[in-house]
């Protein structure tokens, strides 16, 4: 990739003199440095504070310590390294960053003084306007952001930053061969907008005098702005975005049912743990219900038949959820959806004692179905106490629709589902929090609030991932499970569970129902028929899309992704010959983007990445030493805690693969850990 | 950091009446401040052709936008301006890698105060190359007193207030209050040098 990149690194070194002057003044100094941003990302650490060592001689000895933290501006993320910092014996804290940094730190330290040790500069020519490196990416163009933008009249050229004089209505007349007057080494912006003009047949002629309005907008107006925009970013929980919801698409419409499939492919895994045992025989009838799977130890869970039919393999085959072939019940439709006697409504549920209530559960094969599937039984048996449930109606992904029409169509069996679980967990306190982009659930929700006056239903500001346990459990409670992949929220207390689980339940505990079919939102571009619906599991992708798509479905994977889940966390799949599982939470079909993630852009340390990730992680490191093949490192940047939402590759600037580093990166972790 | 606004319809309608439009749509900052309804509601207004439309973030990114132009390239040669709506970089950047185009912008850049490091934050850096945290309790007085004093309050303000914008603290009386807070008060009589304001850009 061509270099074409700049520094725009904002800070200095103070002059020499300067900073024996400031370690005059100190006896013990801690030294902070940021590791600077905007700056084609190659190297971990600058050598800044070696520097700074040698410049000091002999007041080196005055050094009390030394701590790097990168983008020191992030006050959240900084402020809990620095608090978590042994100063030991030092009376003064030195800085090495821009302004910000220094101002914050200080900020922090009411009683210790804080002395700031490089110079902050600007960029562009004609400081000290607000000019130069506000985009994102390190490029030459800058702009003042004047609010009246020029550019249309210039040939894309910005007169006020590029013209040494800042002029809006033709050149000066004193550049000579096309070298401004003032510095002779930089082109003559003029110049360049009558030859670009040229280029693109324009002619430098506006008609009329431009004056500028040096006035507006007004201080309090973009004070305004960047408050709004702090308050909204920061809000709930540190990180996350807000995508475009395209929700839309399918938001009216109503679940529909889904016509079985001829031939239905259940897997055996459709959960964390281990594999479901085949209890049936090729061959042998099967009916709808019946239980085909045993669950295999603790960790494990069962699995059902979804139409009645023959069984005529149990064969590997291409699995939606990972990139592999796993073992499949293939079950041919005889087309007469004969129910299997053990599906029986179920009276008196509502007194079963809390072990009967797991049992069920753990025999209808439950379970989770926001799309983590781990076992439903194993989650609600925890080891310490939990004085809350949280109800996950978030759904945050774009285009997904699944539990916003199942709080709307099926509100009641839902909150009965919700009282199902409170007795398991014996909690009373339970909070809903669905996203305020799904009103019309929220007013069904509220319409029973005086029958399950238990349930509090909270609205909650559209985010992604805000249907991430963790991002729900600070939301809401405002508490802290501690780091993955030891930390549950059970230790603080929390039980988390999707609304499409809850439904599940209530089908399981009241009609008896097993987990034999889920609710799916098929959804994305070019489909003739999006819509949710009710699919038996088993139901191979490739009847969804041709119906979907009222089409036939050869090419489709040349011209678009299909997803399994939403948009952002879905995963693509090779090919359309695997099936619906247990957590397939839709299917979302995208034109293929034009220019995708690559390994080979250069990170520019914008740091958006570490902005979004609600897991407090700095995901740079991991573009970086994955690019630099030095898979262990990344540890010492916590990344086994990721959860891999993606908030990171979606933000990056550079459309660098950070997923895919990350993924090498936890196994690589995952392997070490073994031996 | 920076904020965009849409530009009156009024004053793009000139530049492309009547003419083939592609149209490029930055989305890198919306997260922050594009506002992306006004920007839907004007390109759905006009009686234009658009022969093609990208989506894209980070337009500022020159590799990254560049492999755009290439992926829409039929489209592009096929229109005959290119609209596009991102911050004043974006539109530079674009009209720099189709010099020969006519590419006009759609939007208006204004600046964000507080928003030059990373993040959304309560501090505000001017960038002034000659940093005078050290003597001012590390509270910044050319990025936050009206009158960019170095040298002491002006004496206007009341209780504790600025007298250009009452809503504002007097940043002088938070850099007392600090340095009496460190016992640090003698360096309120520090006479500083004559600021050096072409001390700066780093070009």
């Amino acid at each position: 990739m061509e270099t074409h990149l700049r520094d725009y690194t904002k800070f200095r070194p103070k002059p020499a003199e300067e900073i024996g002057e400031v370690f005059r003044r100190a006896n013990r100094m801690f030294v902070l440095s940021c590791g600077k941003c905007y700056k084609v990302f190659e190297q971990e650490d600058e050598g800044q504070y070696e520097q700074l060592l040698e410049t000091l001689g002999d007041d080196a000895s005055k050094v009390a310590g030394h701590k790097r933290v990168d983008f020191l501006c992030n006050e959240f993320l900084s402020g809990k390294k620095i608090s978590g910092l042994d100063l030991g014996d030092s009376d003064s804290i030195g800085v090495m960053s821009c302004g910000l940094g220094v101002q914050f730190v200080a900020g922090l330290f009411e009683q210790t003084p804080v002395y700031a040790l490089s110079d902050s500069v600007a960029h562009g020519l004609n400081y000290p306007s607000e000019v130069g490196y506000h985009g994102i990416s390190l490029e030459d163009d800058s702009c003042a952001a004047c609010s009246q933008c020029y550019l249309n009249l210039t040939g894309g050229i910005c007169p006020i930053t590029n013209c040494a004089k800042g002029l809006l209505n033709g050149p000066c007349g004193g550049a000579t061969a096309g070298k401004c007057e003032v510095n002779s080494d930089v082109d003559c912006a003029w110049v360049r907008i009558h030859d670009r003009l040229t280029k693109r047949g324009e002619l430098l002629s506006f008609g009329y005098v431009h004056t500028r309005d040096y006035s507006r907008p007004s201080w309090k107006t973009q004070n305004n702005l960047s408050l709004q925009n702090r308050e909204s970013r920061g809000e709930g929980f540190y990180g996350g975005f807000h995508p475009l919801e395209k929700k839309e698409v399918t938001a009216d419409r109503r679940i529909e049912q889904f016509a079985e499939p001829q031939t239905a492919v259940i897997f055996l895994c459709q959960h964390i743990g281990k594999r479901a045992r085949p209890i049936v025989e090729p061959g042998e009838m099967v009916k709808v219900g019946q239980k085909i799977g045993e669950a295999d130890g603790f960790v494990s869970a069962a699995i059902h038949s979804s139409i009645s039919g023959k069984m005529i393999a149990v064969e590997d085959r291409p699995y939606p959820a990972a990139p592999r072939k796993e073992l499949a019940v293939v079950i041919e439709n005889d087309g007469k959806a004969e129910m299997h006697p053990s599906v029986q409504p179920r009276t008196g549920y509502e007194a079963l004692p809390k072990e009967a209530l797991l049992e069920i559960i753990k025999e209808s094969g439950i379970v989770g179905l926001g799309g983590a599937m781990f076992p439903t039984h194993v989650k609600f048996s925890p080891p310490k106490p939990v004085d809350t449930l949280l109800v996950n109606g978030c759904e945050c992904e774009p285009y997904l629709n699944t539990d916003n029409r199942l709080m709307i169509e099926h509100t009641e069996e839902i909150l009965a589902g919700i009282g199902i679980v409170q007795r398991i967990l014996s909690v009373d306190r339970v909070l809903m929090g669905v996203e305020e982009n799904k009103p019309e659930a929220i007013a069904a929700l509220s319409r029973f609030s005086d029958k399950y006056p238990s349930v509090q239903v909270v609205s909650l500001k559209t985010k992604y991932p805000q249907g991430a346990e963790r991002s729900l459990i600070k939301r809401l409670l405002d508490r802290d499970v501690p780091p993955p992949p030891k930390g549950l929220p059970f230790d603080v207390g929390v039980m988390v569970s999707n609304v499409g689980t809850l439904f599940a339940i209530y089908q399981a505990v009241a009609k008896g129902v097993p987990m034999f079919q889920r609710v799916i939102t098929v959804s994305g571009e070019g489909l003739s028929r999006p819509g949710n619906y009710l699919v038996k599991i088993g139901t191979p992708i490739r009847d969804i899309m041709r119906h979907c798509l009222a089409k036939d479905v050869e090419g489709l994977l040349e011209e678009y992704d299909v997803k399994m889940g939403g948009a952002i966390m879905g995963i693509p799949q090779a090919n359309l010959d695997s099936a619906v599982i247990k957590g397939t939470t839709g299917l979302t079909v995208l034109r293929r983007h034009p220019v995708g993630v690559s390994e080979e852009r250069d990170c520019i340390k914008c740091g958006r990445c570490v902005e979004v990730c609600p897991m407090h992680l700095y995901p740079l490191f991991y573009g970086l030493y994955g690019k630099q093949g030095d898979l262990g490192k990344a540890l010492e940047h916590r990344v086994e805690e990721c959860v891999e939402c993606g908030c990171c590759e979606y933000i990056c600037a550079s459309k660098i693969a950070l997923l895919s580093f990350i993924r090498q990166e936890k196994a690589y972790a995952r392997s070490a850990d073994k031996g | 950091m920076l904020a965009v606004q849409i530009k009156a319809k009024e004053e793009i309608l000139p530049l492309i009446s009547s003419k083939r439009l592609f149209i490029f749509e930055c989305l890198g900052c919306r997260d922050v401040h594009y506002p992306v309804e006004e920007a839907q509601e004007l390109i759905g207004s006009l009686d234009e052709e658009i022969v093609g439309k990208a989506t894209l973030d980070y337009l500022c990114h020159r590799d990254y936008s560049r492999e755009y132009i290439k992926a829409y390239a039929p489209e592009i040669d096929e229109a005959q301006v290119i609209l596009v709506f991102s911050c004043g970089v974006g539109a530079q950047v674009l009209s720099s890698l189709l010099e020969d185009r006519k590419v006009y912008t759609g939007c208006d850049t204004l600046y964000l105060s507080g928003f030059q490091g990373l993040t959304a934050k309560e501090y505000n850096c001017g960038q002034c190359g000659e940093c005078y945290l050290n003597y001012t309790g590390g509270l910044c007085p050319v990025a936050l007193c009206s009158k960019n004093l170095l040298n002491g309050p002006c004496g206007g303000s009341q209780n504790g207030k600025c007298e250009v914008d009452p809503d504002m603290p007097c940043v002088w009386q938070q850099i007392y209050d600090r340095l009496a807070r460190l016992g640090q008060l003698e360096t309120m009589e520090r006479l500083g040098a004559p600021k050096r304001w072409n001390a700066s850009p780093l070009q």
